[in-house]
């Protein structure tokens, strides 16, 4: 018994020993980092809580928090509603080969790299000779900056995200609606619920887990998005697109100042912990319909 | 729905016409949808003439191979270790590992890059894979697979004077097949589309990977869009063409990760 139990440690004990000094051991390095100014020279001087006066209170980095929780706004709910829609059309369809084929393409986007994503879209934005443009002047529409636009970039780069990751959302959806037994249906037929009752009192209480986890997810990816920013407007124009990964990337490894960086660092676990946890504690029941 | 799917594969085909296209095509008006000459490959050669990117290519494809192989080796063994065996500790590592999901890799870049330099292996192989070697997903679906797995078999194997690697080997890697396939499509897809790690990690143009190359196609002022769409295209067909082989197991690991949550 003890031998296998033994065995059992020995089996774990590569990947705890791997996730502990690449991530455990450098996370709690970074939260130390964030008490410590380092010098050119290489000295690193302790100097308590004054980073973390210094960065939050620095209007550039609540600049990029706005800029960030803006492009969660614009982008979560869009995605997540657009994949419940999709999800719960495709599962109508009765033709499982037009299914598959129609579930395949809204799936493409994911698979490719976020950096291409970025330059393909930044290509059909191109105010002179972007595709989006030319569809616009069809309809008499004058053209528009888009990414160069200080009003338009943030709404434009969360549509490129809603673009990667509708289909990710949409095959988890499907995944559920799929499992739920055509029982609940014909039950609610029968004792007379209409089509949109059903989806209120049926359909959406039983997706409640996977629109809660994948709320959580969506608001995770997009609270991290760094490719795309950094592939087409490196944060411009004026600022207006710069997020707090990009940020901290350039704090870190543009400027240097990695005591500043390390701040962010925890500042972002910090927030992403928190969004996760409240989320669990009271949207779980908030979603009940 | 095919309405909204068309809208959505667009961009494939927008990337993959303008490839194609002269720079005076692509400049006309009218707009032209498609490419005077199908055949025109003259922007992929300008691609592989300005940057070494076959070696960006082969880059990628290295390090996203041996990222995949390490996952699954590393995941199924821990896999196997929490699904069938109760040691002591074995509640708390499967929540450290768990917890993890939480920490983002930006929250550790930092202290992880100075590791990397003090080790010198900047600009390395060895420091590009060295956050990309397991992924705390693999962990967490080969649990879920090998948990599924009877523990008779590994009990009848015992009896008949298996090792417990033997049993590893011969009773659970056999029965786990479609999550060990699932994992090494979607390890290899992750390292391939990364952008972040090898952008801190690399210096040198030999060693970047594909998303850099691609990257290194653009600037603030000037984009040539013929380039950038063809660069985009050879750096998007090696995983669309692994993606549409394998969907299936693809769409497995994303089922996976969401139904269990």
């Amino acid at each position: 018994m003890t031998r296998q139990r033994r065995a059992g440690f020995f089996f774990v004990l590569p990947a705890l020993a791997y996730f502990g000094a690449v991530f455990l051991l450098p996370l709690v390095e970074s939260v130390i980092g964030s008490f410590y100014r380092t010098v050119p020279g290489g000295a690193s001087r302790y100097v308590g809580l004054r980073l973390y006066d210094k960065v939050l209170t620095d209007p550039t980095f609540w600049q990029a928090v706005r800029n960030t929780v803006s492009l969660v706004v614009l982008s979560v709910p869009t995605t997540v509603v657009l994949a419940l829609v999709i999800a719960l059309g495709l599962h109508r369809l009765r033709s499982l080969r037009w299914r598959s084929v129609w579930t395949a393409m809204y799936f493409l986007p994911f698979s490719v790299s976020l950096v291409a994503a970025a330059l393909i879209w930044q290509w059909i934005y191109d105010p002179v000779y972007g595709f989006l443009n030319h569809l616009l002047a069809g309809l008499g529409v004058p053209p528009q900056k888009w990414l160069q636009s200080l009003d338009q970039v943030r709404p434009s780069l969360a549509a490129i995200n809603v673009w990667v990751r509708l289909g990710f959302d949409t095959i988890i959806f499907l995944a559920a609606l799929q499992a739920i037994p055509s029982e609940y249906y014909e039950a609610a037929a029968i004792d007379g619920a209409s089509r949109w009752q059903a989806l209120r009192r049926l359909t959406l209480p039983l997706l409640n887990p996977q629109i809660v986890m994948v709320v959580i997810l969506e608001l995770i990816f997009n609270f991290k998005v760094f490719d795309t920013v950094y592939a087409t407007t490196q944060g411009g124009p004026a600022g207006t697109s710069q997020t707090v990964i990009m940020l901290l990337y350039d704090t870190a490894f543009k400027y240097f100042r990695l005591g500043d960086a390390s701040v962010m660092a925890v500042f972002v676990f910090v927030s992403l912990l928190l969004v996760t946890v409240l989320q669990w504690r009271f949207f779980r029941r908030q979603v009940e319909f | 729905m095919a309405a909204g799917a068309v809208c959505v594969f667009f961009p494939f085909f927008w990337m993959a016409a303008t490839s194609l296209k002269t720079v005076p095509e692509i400049q006309r008006v009218p707009l032209q949808i498609f490419p005077d000459r199908w055949a025109n490959l003259d922007n992929y050669r300008e691609v592989f003439h300005r940057q070494p990117f076959a070696r960006f290519l082969l880059n990628s494809a290295l390090i996203a191979s041996v990222s995949a192989l390490s996952s699954v080796v590393v995941s199924s063994l821990a896999g196997y270790g929490f699904a069938k065996f109760r040691f002591p500790g074995h509640g708390v590592c499967f929540f450290a590992i768990v917890g993890i999901l939480m920490v983002p890799f930006q929250s550790v870049v930092v202290p992880l890059y100075l590791w990397i330099n003090r080790l010198g292996l900047v600009d390395t192989y060895a420091g590009l894979l060295a956050p990309d070697l397991v992924s705390v997903f693999g962990v967490f679906l080969m649990r879920q697979s090998i948990e599924v797995v009877p523990t008779e078999y590994i009990d009848a194997a015992r009896i008949d004077g298996a090792g417990e690697l033997g049993i590893f080997w011969r009773v659970i890697l056999p029965s786990v097949k479609p999550a060990l396939a699932t994992l090494v499509i979607v390890k290899f897809m992750w390292t391939w589309n990364e952008l972040f790690w090898p952008l801190v990690v690399v210096n040198s143009p030999t060693m970047k990977v594909v998303t850099l190359g691609l990257v290194s196609f653009t600037n603030m002022y000037f984009i040539e869009y013929n380039l950038v769409t063809a660069a985009a295209v050879l750096s998007i067909a090696p995983i669309l063409a692994v993606f549409l082989v394998c969907q299936k197991w693809v769409v497995r690991g994303v089922v996976m990760s969401g139904l269990k949550g």
